[in-house]
């Protein structure tokens, strides 16, 4: 029984933590509607600005938070004004990938600056430790509380009683008709960057005294738990994210207790999905609240399609064929088969986030459904290599449909958190399911590509074989958009209620779409398992989700020219930028950034 | 470490997207270098190991490049990022295999990324050396897959019978990272630990990015053990020994040898305190190869080596030696490692490989516990902590 208290605390003092980082994420998105990706990067940036501080200049911990304070402050309203004011008036997913760079750009800087090597961040002041059951816990512990608890008092005094906070109040509440009433909601939007900032960047402070270690890369798992915990709690809803850090923390703790220590994190995404599907407005919003605003129409910049005649096209598809016979280099045949393995994964995002409005981030899962699909029946079964692959495609439409299906009724980000986790999920049960997957193992030896018998053993030939299946699947695209299925599809992303009222089945378009995209990724999967000949859990990672929207937004929402050029471009680009080598990534970032400033819509616009 | 890059300009005709080689480096030997490919991670998450490895290879050419290089020859390396990254490793495989320059090629870091480009440079014929790829499958690639990095099966009986025979333990809980390397040294330890006469009583996985190990400790403490095994790197060793000390669970922790690195105690503090591990080499040891090795690198770095220094280390000046012996085409490389026989080597003392497994058997182990802040060596004694 004495363990059960000791879990019980364990997951307080986690969610502790992730309180933090939830609040300033609720207040962001409570005034912006925006889930801000940078915000782990704020609490790298808090974490090492504390880190130089105390170990440079000795700074005592009152004064160590302080400056964290200032520098948090400062950077978030550098991000406002420089990264996110300027997207102003676009459409919702212009902020969202912005917040995607800037934390490119600040992870960077950080792992420029400080090296990658993780620091101790000591705090002797606060070593003493009190028990608790049989545990203890330490006065850092009641620190973090207290700021967390302390925070949100302050936060509700200022929302509540002055001026500044009814403005930020009102904006949350509708932005326009807060504007007409007088509100600077530029100020606005200001103060609650500054604010949040500022909070996130004493959080990877406090988190590093805690742990006592810091490293750049610790921002996508803040930035991961932290939106979870606000999303459990109910997006943009301030006691709301506290209350939904501590569940966030005791599930955990008692997943641990129950299952081990390797299912943590599945069912903190469980938790998120079960909280989604059955409330989505979180377990603690109010029964006032309006209901979240129907994203689909305005979450993708309306824009006219760069056109391109079928015989340009035609044109670029032979020149790409031809291309191993004029230039054999096998380097740029490799970074243009990767292109075209990227480029259906982009078909296949394009046409769920583009044409029906679903923004995935979780799109990985369904590369990662299909390489295993097709190293597995190819190796435990015997199937042959190419009806694996084309059973892989049939199988992650199959189950990415299905565990996607719940989460139809959603919109906008409440969709685009639940395919994170979704993600999340597919890869922690791949690394768990050891009878099946191997688990942290690995499949190894997978067969090499073939195709009736021949075996695809040269650069030009995998190639080819690439190039192939890219342009069938694409031409099928081309015709889907065109049919009455097409219009259907985008009819329901620019007004749902209206295909409604015509007697479209919503959910039933939606899965539909979502199999024939779902069958594109798979298959690309299925290949790529092939051609490195070993996989694991690693292999499709959560990077790769971001890496696939980036390459819808960046060809055009819907576009499937669109989603061919934008997979050339950044699968390309890294590659040009080798010469920078630690900078690439920065420059990558920047380049991203730029990109949603100057051309929202996308390079070849939305269709 | 960005100080210690000069980048060396060189045309290369071939490529549209390429431009030039990064982080060679170049010493008083003279005429056209001969180069090494390194694929690893200079970015992204695992950057810290890509530029720990830069630190031993440079330290390494210094030595290789001052003493006349290979056949008068300097020897240099072109480090390809690529973030440890599959997708990415592929296209620097097949951009290193077009590039003739290159006669042999070290890394990637992950287990994904390596082996994925695998199947590319053994169709090329061009030796991929996996110097920290303890995956039991690496070399199984094919022929010219090659690894010097110590053999999970080799490392964790000696592990076992420290904490069994040595240490005494009876009742062990085993941490271990739910990697392809952690789950493999776990299975054999436990395997080993067993046969031994000692009892397993609790395996946690971890993920690797895990920070917050106090539900996990609970768990631990419920199965009563009388030690705790720790098959983790440094950074969450210090964390969970942290941990462990706040939960006032006072255990013996014994901890694989890849725990041995400075940062261990500065990032545990008085929390690490105790803490028994193997080590390959250890800075007291009186093996001329490691004597020299840490002093050097502890004159250039202003710091002490860690295991990772060592294994880029060892690896350049093999593959030196390789040269030296059998030619510096990609052929006679690969025709080379299987005929050097004992190569000066601080993780091994000499080191030969076995022409079947292209592994290199029987590193070294001193067995060392953290004393007073330090690295010592465990002469036997109390296992209280």
């Amino acid at each position: 029984m004495s363990s059960w208290f000791d879990y019980t605390v364990n997951g307080l003092i986690i969610g502790n933590i992730y309180a933090l980082l939830a609040v300033g994420l609720a207040l962001i998105f409570g005034v912006s509607r925006l889930i801000n990706f940078a915000h782990g990067s704020v609490y790298v940036v808090g974490a090492y600005a504390g880190f130089l501080a105390v170990t440079q200049f000795g700074t005592p911990l009152p004064l160590t938070i302080v400056i964290v304070v200032a520098v948090g402050a400062l950077l978030g309203l550098a991000i406002e004004r420089f990264g996110l004011r300027p997207l102003q008036g676009y459409a919702h997913i212009a902020p969202l990938l912005a917040t995607i760079g800037i934390s490119f750009v600040l992870d960077q800087l950080v792992q420029l600056t400080f090296s990658p090597d993780p620091r101790a961040l000591p705090s002797e002041l606060l070593q003493k430790r009190f028990q608790i059951g049989s545990g203890t816990i330490g006065a850092l512990d009641i620190l973090i509380a207290a700021i967390g608890i302390g925070s949100a008092g302050l936060l509700y005094y200022f929302l509540r009683f002055t001026r500044l906070g009814w403005a930020v109040r009102a904006t949350a509440q509708d932005r326009d008709a807060a504007q007409q009433m007088g509100v600077d909601v530029d100020a606005v939007n200001r103060t609650v960057f500054a604010i949040a900032s500022a909070l996130g960047a004493v959080s990877g402070l406090l988190v590093g005294m805690y742990y006592n270690y810091i490293d750049p890369s610790m921002s996508f798992q803040a930035t991961l738990k932290g939106v979870v915990a606000q999303v459990v709690g109910g997006v943009g809803n301030v006691p709301g994210a506290i209350a939904g850090s501590m569940l966030l923390g005791l599930v955990e703790s008692y997943g641990i207790a129950l299952f081990g220590t390797s299912y943590r994190n599945l069912f903190a995404f469980i938790l998120l999905i079960v909280v989604l599907v059955l409330r989505p407005n979180g377990l603690f919003a109010s029964r006032r609240q309006t209901p979240p605003e129907p994203m689909t129409g305005t979450f993708i910049a309306p824009s006219k399609p760069v056109q391109i005649s079928p015989r340009t096209l035609l044109a670029i598809a032979l020149a790409a064929a031809l291309l191993p016979l004029v230039l054999p280099n096998p380097y740029v045949l490799q970074t243009l088969t990767n292109a075209w393995l990227y480029g259906l994964l982009g078909l296949s995002l394009t046409l769920i986030a583009g044409t029906v409005g679903l923004i995935s981030l979780g799109h990985a899962a369904l590369l990662a459904i299909g390489g295993y699909a097709s190293a597995l029946l190819s190796l435990d079964l015997g199937m042959p290599v190419g009806l694996s692959i084309l059973l892989a495609g049939v199988i992650a439409a199959a189950l990415g449909t299905l565990l996607v299906f719940p989460s139809f009724r959603l919109r906008g980000h409440y969709l685009s958190i639940a395919t994170l986790a979704i993600g999340e999920i597919v890869s922690l049960v791949i690394l768990n399911w050891d009878s099946l997957t191997r688990g942290p193992i690995g499949v190894s030896g997978i067969p090499p590509l073939s195709l009736f018998g021949f075996e695809l053993d040269t650069d030009r030939s995998v190639y080819w074989f690439a190039l192939g299946v890219l342009v069938v699947l694409a031409a099928l695209q081309f015709r889907l958009l065109r049919s009455h299925l097409g219009r259907t599809l985008r009819a329901m992303r620019d007004d749902d209620i209206a295909a409604r009222s015509y007697g479209i089945g919503l959910d039933r378009y939606k899965a539909l779409a979502f199999a024939v995209g779902s069958f594109a990724a798979g298959v690309s999967g299925g290949i790529t398992a092939h051609l490195y000949s070993y996989i694991n859990h690693e292999t499709f990672n959560s990077q790769l989700s971001i890496l696939a929207l980036t390459i819808v937004i960046l060809g055009g929402m819907g576009n499937v020219t669109g989603a061919i050029l934008g997979s050339v471009l950044l699968v390309g680009l890294p590659e040009v930028f080798r010469v920078a080598a630690e900078y690439r990534v920065l420059i990558y970032g920047i380049v991203l950034l730029l990109l949603v400033r100057f051309r929202p819509q996308g390079l070849l616009g939305t269709v | 470490m960005l100080a210690h890059r000069r980048l060396v300009f060189a045309a290369i005709a071939l490529l549209p997207l390429s431009i030039m080689p990064a982080g060679a480096q170049t010493g008083p030997a003279k005429g056209e270098p001969i180069y090494l490919g390194v694929s690893g991670p200079l970015t992204g998450p695992n950057a810290q190991y890509g530029a720990q490895w830069k630190q031993g290879f440079d330290l390494a050419l210094d030595e290789i490049n001052g003493s006349g290089g290979i056949k008068g020859r300097p020897l240099a390396y072109i480090f390809e990022d690529t973030q440890s990254d599959p997708r990415q490793s592929v296209a620097v495989a097949q951009k290193f295999v077009a590039d003739k320059r290159i006669v042999a090629e070290l890394g990637d870091f992950s287990s994904p990324a390596s082996m994925a480009a695998s199947p590319i440079y053994q169709r090329a014929k061009l030796v991929q050396f996996g110097f920290t790829n303890s995956h039991p499958d690496f070399t199984k690639g094919g022929d010219y897959m090659w690894s010097n990095s110590v053999s999970q099966a080799d490392e964790q009986p000696l592990s076992a019978a420290f904490a069994v025979k040595r240490l005494g333990l009876k009742r062990i809980a085993v941490l271990h990272l739910n990697t392809d390397w952690g789950r493999t040294s776990k299975d054999i330890f436990v395997k080993a630990a067993k046969e031994y006469g000692a009892e397993v009583v609790a395996t946690e996985g971890y993920l690797p990015d895990e920070k917050d190990f106090r539900s996990t400790i609970v768990r631990v403490r419920d199965a009563k053990p009388d030690g705790v095994m720790l098959i983790s790197y440094y950074s969450d060793a210090a964390l969970i020994a942290r941990q462990l000390q706040q939960a006032g669970l006072k255990l013996p922790i014994v901890a694989a040898s890849s725990v041995y690195s400075p940062k261990l105690i500065e990032l545990g503090g008085d929390a690490v305190e105790g803490i028994f591990t193997a080590s390959r080499y250890f800075p007291e040891d009186p093996r001329p190869e490691v004597r020299d090795f840490v002093a050097k690198f502890k004159a250039k770095y202003n710091k002490e080596p860690d295991a990772f220094n060592a294994y880029a280390y060892d690896t350049m000046i093999l593959m030196a030696q390789v040269m030296r012996e059998s030619g510096i085409d990609r052929q006679a490389i690969h025709d080379g490692l299987s005929k050097v026989k004992d190569v000066p080597s601080v993780i091994f003392g000499k080191a030969t490989f076995d022409p079947k497994t292209r592994r290199v058997a029987g590193a070294m182990s001193v067995d060392l516990v953290v004393k007073d802040g330090k690295f010592t060596i465990y002469q036997g004694g109390p296992v209280v902590r």
